[in-house]
């Protein structure tokens, strides 16, 4: 079936279908959240602006709540609205709605909140760097098998930095909540990533006070990129208060200011990785890693990200000997969550450059260094876990092949030799483990559901959404394909709490790997106790049996068991494997790295539509070399940003060529492939960087004031 | 706010005499729009301009090109006349801005703004551009080398609005050229340094020399001192530490968001000796 046309290609392109902002009621009202200024305060004295009428605005502040204060997350510590003291920049106090969205607005920014300032902590190393900020719960995973450190191994010790990353999502965060007074319901439409975890949120928010909550998303969700997985929880909470009083449907659609100022952001993390390798056979003999994120004013999902990056942060390496201990880190700053990758770019920014900067150390060349380490069969992750296959072997030698490497690696030395600008080409490596962490695949307990018409139209009812990644084509791929059913007789319903079951959240690179598979299954078992030939034959043939609805969960293996407590077993049942070849060109007068070129080769098994997957990867890809080259959010003595003036995204003429190969795709199973694009641009591109110029940076993203500093430093 | 669409210059011209309040022009929008947004402009009279003929077009009088104001970026870059006398100008704005900004942006709005970081300016400097700025009281010339009086501060009477850019047919002919804007990417980007040159160089001596920078001041401006050192100089003569003594009192860049001032310094240095072709 290959590259079908996307379902939603046609309606976005004509205009047809409704992104959040676009949906109307007669007598729907405007909402906004009036959040803290301060970082961390009293809240003394609120001043509402006197030239307004009062009585014409609803207002909800945390009295107000008929349910519980606080917001559904894997830690649940954060609340809707503030109570008192304020722990954070962008904190919601009050919500409020009126009929005029301008109205709206410019009372809003005539309110003054006095506060009672107490000490914060906005600055990224001051958090990271003082073990006193340290919260929630510490992970480690022991592999310690050796006391004794011999005398002739290498010592290599560093601590690397990463950023912020603004999700930049093309739409921005919008709810609309409609309270049926009469029959006790709230209906919210939302653009969103989970809709079962919004559900929940609202459900938290109003408690006893409605009979039921029903969560719909909006046709078109402009982009989410893991920025629509908790926040809209916060928002559909308070948008659904407002309404609750006020008894009017309430929109909220932030502003890209507040949106970029108060919503989840990648963690910032400091990484310290000290290791010891021996000399002789080129073995990195034991591995110690200090992982820390720094999770912003709130736990919430941040224990999440927390596993999944130290479960990815000692790369795809057979290390004999490894120690990773990981921990959160409170700041006041909003509390940072889901962006591709979870916690795994962070990790491979940290020990891709290590590795390369084991390598100058050691005065070897870091492919001969990779060699030695790379994951071979036998092997084991930290958690014990045994590696079955050496597909990420495939990966690096078809990326070194397909960039001409070692051809570009010896004649750039000679063009750095006469030029003042230089020329350099990096590599990384690793993999992604697909679906929940450990055993989350289990407790989600996923279930489909598919209804087959009399018209043999398939019907697909799954909770998780098509962001613009092409989810909902490529399941419906999937289930068709297996049984060889006509593409054009299916569809896929728009997630809707009160249809869809709940098949879990869209995040985890998990919705083609468990939830596609599982259409697939279906099928199959369809197929196989029907015993038909040709689904729509059979249907037309026993067509008094039909409709036919059919259910199915997700049963994890009982083979797959992963200790949560100690860290060991089988954390990823699955893993898709990567390798990234980088090449840049250093201009000396204004310190700028010039991406040139980008190869990407990638197993993420079968690739199911690859049109949608070269879209997946170019993205992730893109996202992950701005990561390393231009991205970041809070600049020490001058603050956050505030829009995409600053805040550097790529625009298309700073974007590389970019390679992408997928091999193995003859496998059976689809893995994941949502976030493993993002793992790796950024330290190739820092190797680069290394191999152009000889100087180490280890903190990301390189900027031209970073790496004039560093110079400047180094003289 | 008071919003007025004058229907021609003399209207409009009438209108500034007896305005009370400050005056604003809207013409593409691209500034003024984002300064209301944000509130730095809360107050004032507003006139629509965009349609006044008489402030628009491209126009070769004599051994002079006269570049109204309200002439877009796409204008100048589409330009026949531009192309064949100021192809260095015109190279300068390829990478201006994003293809909607460039359509919607006018010269004389870019100028007027008078921000520290506008993009035209320094090549305009180095190529000795004059303004036409007129009011009831007629027309005056001014060089845009004294333009300029502070940050966002200029000549401009409250009454006058600038009617257009006036170019030298010969102002850059026989010059080598230089213009590099140094942003956080490749386009849509608020420069950290620019810096626009024109040299003359023979017989390894530099016959004559222009420079102008922008991001690096309360404004654009010539780099004064600097030109007068190297005016007339032999290459094999100048003095890195001397190039770099008088531009430390030449520029005064700063520290934001965006940038340090010991980068933009010092990128505005390794810019100038490498237009110098001196090795650094």
């Amino acid at each position: 079936m290959g590259s079908v046309r996307k379902f939603d290609s046609k309606p976005k392109i004509n205009g047809s279908w409704k992104f959040l902002d676009d949906y109307q009621s007669e007598d729907m009202i405007y909402g906004n959240i009036i959040y803290s200024k301060c970082h961390h305060g009293i809240i003394k004295d609120i001043h509402f602006p006197n030239d307004f009428n009062i009585s014409e605005f609803t207002f909800v502040y945390a009295k107000d709540i008929p349910g519980e204060n606080i917001v559904p997350e894997p830690v649940s510590d954060q609340l809707f609205l503030a109570v008192n003291e304020v722990f954070h920049y962008g904190q919601p106090i009050i919500g409020v709605a009126h009929p005029n969205k301008v109205t709206l607005t410019n009372f809003i920014k005539k309110i003054k909140i006095d506060y009672e300032e107490l000490p914060a902590i906005i600055d990224i190393k001051e958090c990271l760097d003082n073990e006193k900020n340290h919260f929630g719960r510490e992970i480690t995973i022991d592999h310690r098998t050796r006391d004794e450190i011999q005398n002739s191994w290498i010592r290599h010790h560093n601590v690397y930095y990463m950023p912020h990353q603004e999700q930049a999502y093309l739409e921005p965060q919008g709810v609309i909540a409609e309270y049926d007074k009469q029959d006790g319901i709230i209906f919210v439409r939302i653009t969103a990533q989970c809709p079962y975890y919004v559900k929940s949120g609202v459900e938290s928010m109003m408690g006893s006070a409605v009979n039921d909550v029903v969560i719909e998303t909006s046709e078109g969700i402009g982009g989410a990129f893991g920025g629509k997985e908790d926040f809209p929880s916060l928002l559909a909470g308070i948008c659904s208060l407002l309404s609750y009083k006020s008894g009017k449907p309430v929109k909220i659609v932030l502003d890209r200011e507040d949106d970029i100022k108060i919503t989840t952001k990648r963690h910032p993390a400091r990484i310290e990785i000290e290791s010891y390798t021996d000399p002789a056979t080129k073995k990195i003999e034991k591995i110690d890693i200090d992982y820390r994120l720094d999770a912003g004013a709130y736990q919430t999902l941040s224990p999440v990200v927390l596993a999944r990056g130290v479960l990815h942060t000692a790369g795809g390496y057979g290390f004999p000997d490894s120690f990773i201990r990981g921990r959160l880190f409170r700041s006041n700053t909003p509390p940072n969550g889901a962006f591709r990758g979870f916690g795994a770019p962070q990790g491979f920014a940290a020990m891709e450059a290590h590795i390369d900067g084991i390598a100058a150390e050691m005065d070897i060349t870091t492919i001969e260094l990779r060699k030695a380490n790379i994951f071979n069969n036998g092997d084991e992750f930290p958690t014990t876990q045994k590696v079955t296959e050496e597909n990420l072997i495939d990966c690096f030698n078809k990326v070194l092949e397909i960039s001409d490497y070692q051809k570009k690696l010896k004649s750039y030395a000679q063009w750095n030799k006469n030029h003042k600008d230089k020329k350099g080409i990096g590599v990384s490596l690793g993999f992604h483990g697909g679906g929940f962490t450990g055993n989350g695949e289990k407790t989600l307990n996923s279930e489909i559901k598919v209804v087959l018409e009399k018209n043999a139209e398939v019907k697909i009812f799954v909770a998780n959404t098509d962001m613009g990644q092409g989810a909902h084509t490529t399941l419906a791929q999937m289930f068709c394909e297996a049984i060889d059913h006509p593409f054009e007789k299916t569809k896929v319903q728009l997630p809707n709490t009160s249809k869809t079951p709940n098949s879990g959240p869209t995040v985890a690179s998990r919705t083609i790997y468990i939830i596609g598979n599982l259409l697939k299954q279906l099928a199959l078992e369809l197929k196989k106790k029907y015993k038909f030939d040709k689904l729509e034959s059979y249907i037309i043939e026993h067509n008094s049996e039909f409709p036919l609805e059919l259910r199915k969960n997700y049963i994890q293996p009982t083979s797959v068991f992963f200790d949560e407590e100690s860290y060991r077993g089988i954390a990823y049942k699955d893993y898709s494997w990567a390798a990234c070849v980088n090449e840049i060109y250093f201009h000396a007068d204004t310190y700028q790295i010039e991406l040139i070129e980008s190869w990407n080769v990638l197993d993420i098994g079968r690739v199911v539509n690859e049109q949608i997957a070269l879209g997946q990867a170019e993205g992730g890809i893109l996202q992950g070399l701005a990561y390393g080259l231009s991205e970041f959010f809070y600049k020490p003595g001058f603050g956050r940003m505030s829009g995409f003036t600053d805040y550097t995204l790529p625009t298309t003429l700073d974007i590389p060529k970019i390679v992408i190969e997928f091999i193995h795709t003859d496998s059976v199973t689809a893995k994941g492939l949502g976030e493993i694009p993002m793992d790796f641009p950024a330290p190739a591109l820092r190797n680069a960087f290394l191999n152009a110029t000889g100087i180490i940076i280890d903190e990301y993203p390189l900027t031209p004031e970073v790496i004039y500093k560093t110079i400047k430093e180094q003289k | 706010m008071q919003f007025n669409k004058p229907k021609d210059l003399n209207e409009l011209l009438e209108n500034l005499s007896i305005s009370q309040k400050k005056n604003y022009f809207l013409a593409g929008g691209t500034d003024i729009n984002v300064q209301i947004k944000k509130e730095f402009i809360k107050d004032g009279n507003f006139y629509y301009i965009n349609e006044i003929d008489e402030l628009n077009g491209i126009k070769r009088k004599n051994e002079k090109v006269h570049v109204g104001a309200l002439t877009t970026y796409r204008e100048l870059l589409e330009s026949d006349t531009i192309s064949e006398h100021f192809p260095f100008l015109q190279r300068s704005l390829t990478n201006f801005a994003s293809p909607l900004l460039t359509t919607m942006a006018t010269i004389g709005g870019n100028i007027a703004n008078g921000s520290p970081t506008n993009d035209v300016t320094p090549p305009l400097l180095v190529l000795d551009a004059e303004l036409e700025l007129i009011s009831v009281a007629g027309i005056r010339n001014v060089s845009l080398t004294s333009f300029f009086t502070g940050y966002k501060k200029s000549l401009l009477k409250k009454d006058e609005i600038i009617k257009g850019v006036v170019l030298s047919i010969q102002a850059e002919n026989g010059y080598e050229t230089l213009y590099k804007k140094v942003g956080a990417r490749k386009t849509l980007t608020i420069a950290k340094v620019a810096l626009a040159g024109l040299k003359k160089i023979k017989e390894g001596k530099i016959d004559e020399i222009k420079l102008a920078v922008g991001s690096l001041n309360e404004y654009p401006r010539r780099l004064d001192k600097l030109e007068e050192y190297l005016n007339n100089i032999m290459i094999r003569d100048i003095n890195k530490n001397t190039i770099d003594e008088i531009l430390s009192k030449e520029i005064t860049p700063i520290s934001d968001l965006r940038s340090d001032k010991e980068y933009r310094y010092r990128v505005c240095l390794n810019l100038i000796l490498s237009f110098l072709g001196i090795n650094h």
